[in-house]
């Protein structure tokens, strides 16, 4: 069982590489990849969500904003994909990541998974999450007439896309998710997502593209109408 | 409980669900004729496990059987082929449907489904909710049960801390929403009473490294040895003080206070645990005294002070100052009555304006409890708390004609 694991904290706690916090954070995550092991089959920080760019599809307009596509205090910064067998096994991962100490860490159930390429990103391009928002609706759910029609877009813009596409992951409605956090060594578990109506729906991708081109390609994702798409640089960390 | 059984056996609380209502169709189109067999509880639980168990052979056939109903289809093929049903499966079932994934409205909603089994339209009358909302709830539940992987297992040891004190609140609402009442669906009232104080105790039984379970099946089986006096044969309640004594269910009150030592010989509990134990010594004061004016009112008066230090509930510190009053009497506690009267969370209550009165009624001064009394009535929300206002205030016009 694959889950996502989207990672909200303020930013006003984030630090970037080179500050003295920085390095006792990273050693936070370090050991958290010890814990996870082979359970972690991905992950990524992003960079701050200034760096956003938000596309929003209303009535087939599409229109790109710099910024990211919901403003809120607290911000997507990561996210982990881990392949465990039960929420339960997912929680007890989830409650030793750093970022559930300080923010909220959102459990999404994945309902089909792209397994992150291995392949070195080629000169000139930069990776990228794409989150898709929007309202929710029956297409959210697998199973049914609409996720059919929607997975049948998404295969097609995947197709077109080719290389650009490095990963992805379509993911199960916001009612079946859950949020974690820590607070003074305590758990707590809430049902449903972090933020209602800011949430990810339908799905996430890994894009791999020069900077100048990932926006029209980001454009081209399926969206549900009056939705859209919160583009971001990945926060390379190298090694 | 059959339905507990068939979803760890499957590991699938819908295929279970489905299951168990082919085995109910299939028991009443044969046992008309047949005859109910000996044990119909197994009956239902082998018909529903052999169902389940050719759903699944024939999705493996069509070859699309995810991952862990494959295992499901392995432990079913290999599981004995007359299945009783066992109540460490309802407890399983119990702890997945309080699981911390589910807000606490869905846990009750859940656990009165599938643990206690009632229907959508029972949920509802329970939950003063509609039926729609409840389905809604019920559905959407299972369907994230399902695509989240929430697992239909008792959590390891390890997780118990973590994950009992959402098990005990849910057993002590059902409990609470069987006993509370006394209008609407008496017979499911009953049941959910019942099912409240075996499954209390049955925690109690299965963990007995947890205070908390012990002091919630002290709790529960304190306050329902009252259950047949609660209610005279006009429907109508009747308070502690009026309650017939001699028909106290004394069994239940003997195996209360059993538990109620079992958790008190825990070392150290967290502070949920010492709730329910706090309140459970309170019950047992009660339970034990033999009259309400031989009460031993300065031991309820200490149980309430520590209770008051672990919750910031208003009916805590009221019920404290009805006890003071008891303790030490009508003066000292109408300055504690009348400070908790300027807390807005009791501006509406009843019941501290019928202290109030009583307070009031106890010191001579019967003008002061007539406008308790008629504060009290216009704050009254049932037909039955306005009754029993009414019957204090003629008892009070026949003190003040005679």
């Amino acid at each position: 069982m694959h889950y996502m694991v989207l990672l909200y904290d303020n930013e006003a706690n984030a630090t970037m590489p080179g500050d003295p916090e920085f390095e006792a954070l990273m050693a936070g995550y370090t050991a958290f990849g010890e814990l996870g092991g082979t359970a972690i089959v991905g992950g990524d920080a992003l960079v701050p969500a200034e760096a956003s760019r938000a596309i929003r599809v209303t009535g087939g307009q599409v229109s790109v904003t710099d910024g990211p596509y919901a403003e809120s205090s607290e911000v997507l910064g990561g996210y982990y994909v881990l392949d465990v067998p039960t929420l339960d096994d997912a929680i007890e991962l989830v409650r030793h990541i750093p970022a559930t100490a300080t923010g909220s860490s959102e459990i999404r159930p994945i309902a089909m998974l792209m397994p992150p390429s291995t392949d070195p990103v080629p000169a000139g391009a930069v990776r990228y999450v794409a989150t898709i928002h929007g309202p929710t609706s029956e297409a959210d759910v697998p199973g049914t007439a609409a996720w059919d029609e929607r997975s049948a877009a998404h295969g097609r813009f995947a197709s077109e896309a080719g290389s650009a596409v490095a990963g992805g992951a379509a993911i199960q409605p916001s009612s079946t998710a859950s949020t974690v956090r820590v607070r003074d060594g305590e758990l707590l578990v809430t049902d449903g997502p972090f933020a209602e109506g800011a949430e990810v729906v339908g799905g996430v991708y890994l894009l791999t593209a020069a900077p100048d081109a990932v926006v029209d390609i980001a454009a081209r994702i399926p969206v549900p109408d009056g939705g859209g798409v919160d583009l971001r640089p990945i926060l390379e960390l190298g090694g | 409980m059959a339905l507990a059984t068939v979803a760890r056996l499957t590991g699938d609380l819908q295929l279970a669900e489905d299951a168990i209502a082919e085995a109910h169709a299939a028991a009443l189109e044969t046992w008309p004729a047949a005859g109910i067999p000996d044990r119909p509880g197994a009956w239902i639980t082998t018909v529903a496990r052999n169902r389940a168990l050719d759903v699944l052979r024939r999705e493996a056939r069509r070859g699309d059987l995810e991952r862990a109903a494959t295992a499901a289809l392995t432990a079913l093929e290999s599981s004995p082929t007359v299945v009783q049903p066992i109540e460490d499966d309802q407890l399983q079932l119990l702890f997945t449907c309080c699981h911390p994934a589910f807000a606490p409205e869905v846990r009750v909603a859940l656990a009165l489904r599938f643990v206690c089994g009632l229907r959508v339209p029972e949920i509802a009358r329970v939950l003063l909710e509609g039926d729609e909302a409840v389905a809604k709830r019920i559905q959407r539940a299972k369907a994230k049960l399902r695509a989240a992987s929430i697992p239909l297992r008792l959590p390891p040891a390890g997780l118990l801390p973590e994950r009992l004190p959402s098990v005990l609140e849910c057993v002590y609402l059902l409990f609470t929403e069987g006993y509370a009442a006394t209008e609407g669906d008496q017979w499911v009232r009953t049941e959910l009473c019942d099912e409240a104080v075996r499954l209390a105790v049955l925690l109690a039984r299965t963990l007995p490294e947890e205070p908390g379970a012990a002091a919630l099946a002290a709790l529960v089986l304190l306050q329902d040895s009252r259950r047949g006096t609660r209610v005279d044969d006009a429907g109508r309640p009747v308070l502690l003080p009026d309650q017939d004594r001699s028909r106290w269910d004394h069994g239940r009150i003997a195996e209360g206070i059993r538990w109620l030592a079992a958790a008190r010989a825990h070392p150290d509990m967290s502070a949920g645990s010492a709730a329910y134990l706090l309140q459970a010594a309170i019950a047992a004061e009660h339970a034990q005294a033999p009259t309400w004016e031989r009460t031993d009112w300065p031991a309820i008066v200490a149980a309430y002070d520590q209770l008051a230090q672990l919750t910031s509930s208003p009916v805590v510190l009221l019920n404290r100052a009805i006890a003071v009053s008891h303790a030490d009497g009508p003066a000292v506690a109408q300055p504690i009555l009348l400070a908790l009267a300027e807390d807005p969370r009791l501006a509406r209550s009843t019941a501290l304006a019928l202290a109030l009165a009583d307070v009031a009624e106890r010191s001579g001064d019967l003008t002061a409890a007539r406008r308790h009394l008629t504060a009290a009535e216009a704050r009254a929300s049932t037909v039955a708390e306005r009754s029993h206002v009414r019957r204090i205030e003629e008892r009070l016009d026949g003190l003040a004609s005679g």
